[in-house]
């Protein structure tokens, strides 16, 4: 089971510095214990892990992966969980930005591979063809990177998924502070490779996990309630 | 010169046979050459029909226009931090060299530090500096300030990449240049001497020049470095071409074959990059050497347009009877 662990609170490394912890982290483990299967979680980098999942190298990705009708056409998608993306500025003279068209003109730092980037570079076009000013687009490779470049002032604004935004500006003390709403709604899911027979039991997995109450109690434990679901589907991409 | 006498008669009666010569046989070298032939055509046959080399998409993205930029740009970063990390890497050696304790010195604390820090933290903290230093000025140490720049418009992403290896690479290209400069032999800098010459004049005119044979193979040795080390800036976002192919991939999830795409250009450019250095060394060796070695080139136009004599026969034996 591979996730980049640069993604807190879904997937981050823990205080021993090696093990894989966070809402995905224990979601995993609690699917391994109602299939009766051993999981080991894997640290890849993000945009690794579907090329891995497709090449046999990973059996499993739970990495806060927006379940996608482009990804869709590579994985197969198990849903567990929605999420939208949300912007974070820095507290002191960061701008106010309230959705995607907001951004034109300003530096934005998302991670390589997610949902954002896309998002963003379809943005900028948009903002182009509006005669609008450029979006200064800059692709990290993980998450830590996205944060040090908003800090250091490379960009004005970061984008990640709403949990992930929400545990930043939490723990950066006062530095970052959340910026308008999040758009954009969209499922997680648990990516597998195409039609190779372990969706239907990691879906049973799922939903035997929110019968029982344990599904939502991890979501509790890490603050994320707010994006639980109750009917988990294969391949449930809306977008 | 007499023959023996016991085979006088015998050779006029009966003339020399020939010496069957054959050339020494290399059997050794005929099995390994078939099994290196074994080996390659087997890594032929797999290049070609493996499918998941999937090489109908390295060859659509291999001149595309992100892939060619992203090109234009890893060539950039290495020439020009290469022209740096040379002109850097001599003024430190020379430093090095100095009696100056100041002046030695200080050269050796930044041979020091820029070789004793990784290059890709060096990268990500000139990319960074505007976390340390918001702001950067030009003025009194200590007093006012005239000039003042947001470090972040100051230093670009492509800035900063180019200081980042550029400095790095002055404090490898100092141990090569002063090794260079040690291999001259210090009679020449004596003769000098004695002829009156300054030092800086000896060190330019004299020194330097004699270095450049021993300085020239371990540089190209570091150019060609540089060429793939500039893949470090891709995690500062420069677009050379490993970032280039890696932003086409993480859209497509077409990871390998992309990759063999920037391999492909890489080791065209170091294929170019290698011819380069051969004949910056001959230039650098005129004058070691009575006569130059034939280049690769040259040779192969004198075998394509030289035609041999025919070998002369073997010895005739003299006719019966013409005698001595």
């Amino acid at each position: 089971m591979a996730a980049d662990a640069t993604y807190a609170p879904n997937e981050f490394i823990g205080s021993d510095g090696h093990t894989v912890v966070g809402m995905d982290a224990d979601l995993a483990k609690a699917l391994g214990q109602v299939m009766g299967l051993k999981v080991n979680m894997v640290n890849a980098t993000f945009d690794t892990i579907i090329p891995g999942i497709v090449s046999g190298k990973y059996d499993l990705g739970m990495s806060s992966f927006t379940d996608t009708k482009a990804r869709q056409q590579t994985v197969d998608f198990v849903t567990y969980f929605v999420a939208g993306t949300s912007f974070y500025v820095k507290s002191s003279g960061g701008p106010n930005i309230t959705s995607l068209s907001d951004l034109c003109g300003h530096k934005v730092a998302v991670e390589k591979g997610t949902t954002q980037q896309s998002d963003v570079q379809a943005q900028a076009s948009k903002c182009k063809s509006a005669g609008k000013a450029d979006i200064s687009l800059q692709i990290f490779n993980d998450q830590n990177a996205v944060n040090l470049a908003l800090s250091s002032g490379r960009a004005d604004v970061a984008m990640a998924d709403s949990p992930v935004a929400d545990y930043q500006v939490k723990k950066s003390g006062g530095t970052f502070k959340l910026s308008g709403q999040p758009y954009g709604t969209a499922p997680y899911g648990i990516a597998m490779p195409k039609n190779n027979g372990m969706a239907k039991p990691v879906l049973a997995a799922m939903k035997a996990l929110i019968a029982d109450g344990r599904y939502q109690k991890i979501l509790d434990k890490w603050g994320i309630q707010a994006g639980a679901i109750t009917k988990p589907v294969v391949n449930g991409a809306t977008s | 010169m007499t023959l023996p006498s016991a085979g006088e008669t015998a050779a006029q009666a009966d003339p020399p046979e020939e010496i069957k010569a054959i050339p020494v046989r290399h059997p050794g070298r005929w099995l390994a050459a078939v099994v290196v032939l074994v080996l390659f055509a087997m890594l032929v046959h797999t290049l070609v029909t493996n499918p998941r080399f999937e090489w109908n998409v390295v060859w659509s993205y291999f001149l595309s226009r992100r892939v060619l930029d992203g090109l234009a740009i890893t060539i950039l970063l290495t020439v020009v931090c290469m022209v740096i990390g040379i002109v850097l890497g001599v003024i430190l050696a020379v430093m090095r060299l100095s009696a100056n304790p100041l002046l030695s010195g200080s050269s050796w604390v930044y041979i020091w530090f820029f070789r004793g820090t990784p290059v890709l933290v060096q990268l990500l903290v000139w990319f960074n500096l505007a976390f340390l230093y918001p702001k950067i000025s030009l003025g009194v140490p200590f007093g006012p300030s005239w000039l003042t720049a947001n470090a972040n418009n100051l230093i670009t992403p492509i800035a900063a990449a180019i200081l980042g290896l550029g400095l790095n690479e002055g404090a490898y290209m100092s141990e090569i240049v002063r090794a260079g400069i040690l291999s001259v032999e210090h009679g020449q800098g004596e003769a000098a001497q004695a002829l009156g010459m300054a030092r800086g004049l000896t060190m330019r005119r004299i020194i330097l020049p004699q270095a450049m044979r021993v300085i020239i193979p371990p540089t190209g040795n570091e150019t060609i470095s540089m060429l793939k080390t500039s893949s470090l800036a891709s995690v500062i976002t420069v677009t050379e071409l490993l970032y280039a192919v890696q932003l086409i991939y993480s859209v497509n999830f077409k990871t390998i074959p992309l990759l063999i795409v920037a391999s492909i250009w890489y080791l065209i450019v170091t294929s170019v990059l290698t011819v380069g250095q051969y004949y910056v060394e001959r230039y650098y060796a005129r004058g070691a050497a009575r006569e130059l070695p034939l280049t690769p080139r040259q040779r192969v136009w004198r075998y394509l347009t030289t035609f041999h004599a025919p070998p002369p026969g073997p010895v005739l034996p003299p006719s019966a009877g013409s005698g001595r």
